[in-house]
């Protein structure tokens, strides 16, 4: 506690140092050096280390003091960070990576292929969500030397696949952090200590997490800013008026009410873009339970997506940062999105006939059916849509119930107990789609994992080539591969996703160099600084 | 008859208890005609959202953020903010008098176990367990509703049992006793009608506190989605609070003037059942 | 002496109470639907495997049978020790210790302005009565009353931090600023006006009412009359016996309300972002931290407790006709 308000009195007197002779430095545009970085964070966080956990909340502040092997550049190309090279053998089961000299830990220590091979065997491996799974057939990782971990695989890991996955699921803890401890338990899981631009300090539950600058971080002369504090506002409303009145600088990952941002949008003080957030595609799903006989029929199904229109609800609803999606992947993967798959564009007449088809009459008051919808609590967008099915299949003649859950309650409901007809929800694009995508349509996954397809709906097909395309190495043959399988995924419509959607940021024009990677929020700002 | 009557006009004397009777009365016809006026599903698809009061002849109060009428949400709502305030009022009620009764008839080691309870649900914040309540067994209307009265009881418990205290020993009481008369039929057909008048007065309060209770779970977006109700219709609006402000101001004047209408109601009773003060 | 035998009397007879409402809650929140581990992995955003939850109830000790885990948590107890919080990775006493400044300072800032506030007001309506202050007073106090808290501290946000730019829109203090010593307190002072104004507003509006309402009600009773009569000028019969006697009710209200009041804070927190108790508790429910909700409970009905047992104090000195032991 005292070491803290030491810190804190030394970087305020840095500050008042700094506000001498801004003026000058901004008419060139020269970076600016210190200042203070303030970032809403809307959710209390279990665990800040991104070895860990695999999040949004975990990566806008651990990602800023961990590093991962490798991150995005600018236009979206695996770039060198904690590893400068690798390369992979023919056969695709040995990868090796050459890592960065020179680097050091927080606390000194020296960074060196130890703690990658602690980090990738102890928690990739075992803890860390994606990663049990990307990981599950690694068998070793050798260090022939301090700068060298070969990562050994029992079948073929495409390179690929892996480098788009380890800028998120690739961040490295130290060894001797963790080295012989609980590592669930470990206090540096809420106290992060890593070779990043800054150093933990604080942090204070339901109030604020505060970083400051790493003096010795191994890109010279680097951050620009003295200190970076997160805000903990939980309220959408109350972090607006907060960006507003300045107290915050940036809002990460759609924290803010839609209304707000075409509010703030319209402000000459912010710029509120989904630039930044590329890597962080989501779409709105609409997931059917197969227990339920009615919705077991295919027709059914088709006539639900038919009774939905999709361009009305984005324009009136979602706003300029939402668009028609096709399918389970998104038009910002270039690499794997299929052109014409079957679609289901709005047509009352066609969902009314198919309903009537399947033998579901209307009734009195025009009702044919009735269903319970289990929307996630999470995101203004789902409430929203949520609201528009219930109103849509209204029209059509279904009546819709909708549930309304808090995060543990819908997860349990929906993926456990499987006790729903309809739900909705996100699922999150992470750039290639053996890593988050696939898994909504693989069956046998094991019953309780959300996410994954817990709708009783078993295809031979689809089974075979999402398997066929985890392991093949040619990267045509792969993208041809999960053509097929969004082909067959949008014709039998084991769940739809008709929304795509990429998180937005909220910034203060103050920031410069923001947004500049697909990854920003979540990277580590070593460039990032503030103008006066 | 004479009675009522003397009540009745000690009670219109009171300028401000007249206004609050005209108000609920309104309100009432509000969520009597909401069929009439609006006959579609409140809940359905009307326009474009957010269209500004006035804009649109259609809405005369402008329509939601999920593209509702606002208008016909506030006259259905009407009805969904009264029967959450009377039912969940009447559960408070009734387990508050059967467990006041009770308590302060048998007195002993009834009252002291009655009592323990009463203070423990005192003593734990009632919106907190009206939280835990909700969290655990969903946000249907009827769960909001029960969970409400569930949290409400204690002040009426307490209020019945203090009147039950000074009237077991009346000599009427007594009189009762002496020619066999059950307790069931001594509590609640000789006692209650006596000590009914000030927990009836005291409705009022819960019924105002119920309101306002459901519109704090609405606000933290805990109460039924699938019913037209006025804090349904505020927590929807905070999100476009700082533009359209209407969509939650309108909503928030209805269970302003709602929750007003029945406190002055209540206090116009209370003025009216306590002659000491007429005139005052 | 006499008052600590008091407390501890006090105390014993409150056992009973928290054992039911500790007990009850936990029993409760058996049957939410979901565990701090679905929370947890709600949380990560998927990627989670079987092997893992399964792990990750073990660590938490869910595994055990529900009297298991009860008997745990009562022998714990017995011992003083509030258990370890799930979302927070520390001993829930921290946590909890952490987070009372906030609510504590919330509470004593929304209380004491609720009752001088409405003390004053309260008397000026009761002198008055049917007058125009009286009049004004009372509508205010109704709407006060009548109004959504959370609604009036948006729109007091929106007035007072947006466009005025007078006050902070939210949070405990600036951190940002690092301030110290006396800077810091008036920070945090400021940051607490607009918290404290909306939950006092509600209880403001009931204090009011109950003190005209006493205050008119004393001044019908015989030892007033009897005061007057005797020839003490007027402010020495308001001060000296009426508001004196007019207060008991007030007294009574305040150790009702105290919980009331945390209950409040659970909705004024989240509006203003503070780090009290009231919001912990809700991110305890949604998060199904059982420990750290079942330490809320046990120290909110302590400090409750507690409360009244100040008011029983406060009751005995005001009302010369009860005496200490006898309060009622």
């Amino acid at each position: 506690m005292d070491m803290n308000r030491r810190a804190l009195l030394l970087t305020s007197a840095a500050l008042a140092a700094n506000v001498v002779a801004p003026e000058a430095a901004f008419a060139q545009e020269q970076p600016r050096r210190g200042g203070i970085m303030t970032v809403h964070f809307p959710t209390e966080q279990r665990i800040l280390n991104p070895s860990l956990q695999a999040s949004t909340g975990v990566y806008i502040v651990g990602g800023k003091i961990q590093e991962p092997l490798v991150d995005l550049d600018a236009a979206g190309n695996p770039a060198p960070c904690l590893a400068e090279s690798w390369e992979a053998t023919p056969d695709g089961k040995t990868i090796t990576f050459k890592l960065r000299q020179g680097v050091t830990w927080h606390d000194g220590r020296p960074f060196t292929s130890a703690d990658v091979q602690f980090t990738a065997m102890e928690m990739w491996k075992k803890i860390l969500n994606y990663g049990t799974t990307l990981q599950l057939f690694l068998d070793a990782v050798d260090t022939p030397d301090a700068h060298t971990a070969v990562f050994r695989y029992s079948r073929p890991m495409p390179l690929n696949l892996l480098l788009r996955a380890i800028p998120d699921l690739g961040y490295i803890s130290a060894k001797h952090v963790y080295e012989g401890t609980d590592i669930r338990q470990n206090p540096a899981n809420t106290a992060p200590m890593g070779t990043g631009p800054f150093r933990f300090v604080q942090y204070e539950r339901g109030q604020f997490i505060i970083a400051d600058r790493n003096p010795n971080y191994w890109r010279n002369n680097l951050p620009y800013l003295d200190r970076v504090v997160w805000r903990v506002v939980t309220d959408r409303s109350a972090a607006a008026a907060q960006m507003e009145s300045g107290q915050l600088l940036f809002s990460p990952f759609s924290a803010l009410s839609i209304a707000d941002f075409t509010r703030l949008g319209r402000d000459p003080r912010f710029e509120v873009t989904t630039r930044g957030n590329e890597g962080n595609a989501r779409t709105n799903t609409l997931e059917f339970n197969f227990r339920n006989p009615v919705l077991a029929d295919i027709r059914v199904r088709r006539a639900i997506a038919h009774a939905l229109d999709i361009p009305f609800f984005i324009e009136n609803f979602l706003g300029p940062f939402a668009k028609v999606g096709t399918g389970p992947i998104p038009t910002t993967s270039p690499d794997f999105y299929p052109a014409n798959m079957p679609q289901y564009p709005f047509n009352r007449a066609q969902a009314n006939r198919l309903l009537d088809e399947a033998g579901h009459r209307r009734g009195a008051g025009g009702v044919r059916f009735n269903l319970r919808l289990n929307p996630a609590p999470w995101g203004e967008d789902i409430a929203l849509w949520s609201t528009f099915i219930q109103q849509s299949l209204n029209e059509v003649g279904i009546r819709v119930e909708i549930v309304r859950l808090d995060a543990a309650g819908f997860l349990r409901t929906v993926y456990n107990d499987w006790n729903f007809d309809l739900a909705t929800g996100w699922h999150q694009y992470r750039n290639d789609p053996a890593v988050s995508t696939t898994v909504w349509y693989r069956s046998g996954q094991p019953r309780g994992a959300p996410w994954t397809n817990q709708w009783g709906w078993t295809d031979e097909e689809t089974d075979r080539v999402i398997d066929a395309a985890a392991t093949e190495l040619d990267s045509a043959r792969r993208k041809a591969l999960y053509a097929d399988f969004v082909r067959r995924a949008n014709t039998e419509l084991p769940l739809w996703m008709p929304i795509e959607q990429i998180f937005v940021s909220v910034i203060n024009r103050r920031l410069r160099n923001h947004s500049n990677t697909p990854r920003w929020a979540s990277s580590s700002w070593h460039d990032l600084w503030l103008a006066s | 008859m004479a009675a009522l009557k003397r009540f009745a006009l000690a009670y219109l004397r009171n300028p401000a208890a007249g206004f609050g009777l005209l108000l609920l009365i309104a309100i009432i016809v509000m969520a009597l005609t909401a069929d009439w006026f609006f006959p579609r599903d409140p809940l359905s698809l009307a326009g474009r959202p957010l269209q500004w009061p006035g804009a649109n002849p259609r809405f005369p109060f402008g329509t939601d953020n999920s593209g509702r009428d606002i208008a016909a949400q506030i006259f259905h709502g009407a009805r969904v903010s009264l029967l959450i305030g009377l039912v969940a009022t009447s559960i408070a009620v009734v387990i508050g008098i059967v467990i006041g009764a009770l308590a302060g008839y048998y007195g002993g080691v009834v009252d002291d176990v009655l009592m323990r309870l009463t203070e423990a649900f005192q003593t734990l914040p009632n919106f907190l367990l009206l939280l835990v309540l909700v969290s655990i067994f969903g946000s249907e209307l009827t769960t909001v509703v029960v969970a409400i009265g569930v949290v409400s009881w204690p002040a009426t418990a307490r209020l019945t049992r203090a009147e039950f205290l000074t009237l077991r020993n009346r000599e009427f009481v007594q009189a009762c006793r002496g020619l066999g008369m059950g307790d069931g039929r001594i509590i609640f057909r000789e006692i209650l009608p006596n000590a009914l008048p000030p927990v009836i007065v005291y409705a009022s309060v819960v019924m105002a506190v119920a309101i306002l209770l459901e519109s704090a779970l609405a606000f933290l977006r805990l109460s039924d989605p699938n019913v037209a109700s006025w804090g349904n219709l505020i927590g929807l609006g905070r999100d476009v609070l700082r533009v359209q402000w209407y969509v939650s101001a309108i909503p928030g004047i209805a269970i302003l003037l709602t929750v007003l209408a029945v406190s002055l109601v209540g206090q116009g009773l209370n003025d009216a059942l306590n002659p000491r003060l007429k005139g005052r | 002496m006499r008052v600590l035998s008091l407390a501890a009397r006090r105390l014993a007879a409150s056992l009973p109470t928290l054992l039911i409402i500790l007990a009850g809650m936990f029993l409760l929140l058996q049957l939410a639907p979901g565990d701090t581990v679905d929370a947890l992995i709600a949380q990560m955003g998927g990627g989670g495997d079987a092997a893992m939850a399964e792990e990750l109830r073990r660590f938490y000790g869910l595994d055990l049978s529900i009297p298991a885990q009860l008997g745990n948590y009562l022998w714990r107890l017995i011992r003083f020790d509030l258990g370890f919080s799930a979302i927070y990775g520390k001993p829930v006493a921290t946590v909890i210790f952490e987070r009372l400044p906030a609510t504590l300072a919330l509470m004593t800032a929304a209380l004491s302005f609720a009752f001088f506030v409405g003390l004053v007001l309260g008397v000026i309506a009761a002198k008055r009565v049917n007058g125009w202050p009286d009049t004004v007073i009372s509508t205010l106090g109704l709407i006060f009353y009548a109004t959504p808290s959370f609604w009036f501290g948006l729109m007091a946000i929106v007035f007072f931090s947006v466009h005025l730019q007078w006050l902070p829109a939210g949070g405990f203090e600036d951190v940002a600023a690092g301030l110290t010593g006396f800077a810091r307190i008036r920070d945090i002072a400021a940051h607490l006006v607009l918290p404290t104004l909306t939950l006092g507003l509600i209880f403001l509006a009931i204090y009011l009412r109950i003190m005209r309402a006493s205050m008119l009600e004393v001044l019908t009773l015989d030892f007033v009359r009897t005061a007057r009569a005797k020839g003490l000028d007027e402010t020495r019969v308001m001060l000296r016996h009426v508001l004196r006697n007019a207060m008991l009710p007030m007294v009574t209200l305040i150790g009702l309300q105290a919980g009331t009041m945390l209950g409040g804070s659970v909705v004024v927190e989240s509006v203003f972002s503070l780090p009290g108790l009231g919001r912990l508790a809700y991110e305890a429910v949604v998060q199904r931290d059982l420990n750290t909700l079942l330490g809320i409970v046990f120290i909110s009905a302590l400090l409750v407790i507690f409360v009244n047992f100040l008011v029983d104090l406060l009751y005995a000195r005001l009302d010369p006709r009860i005496g200490t032991g006898g309060a009622p």
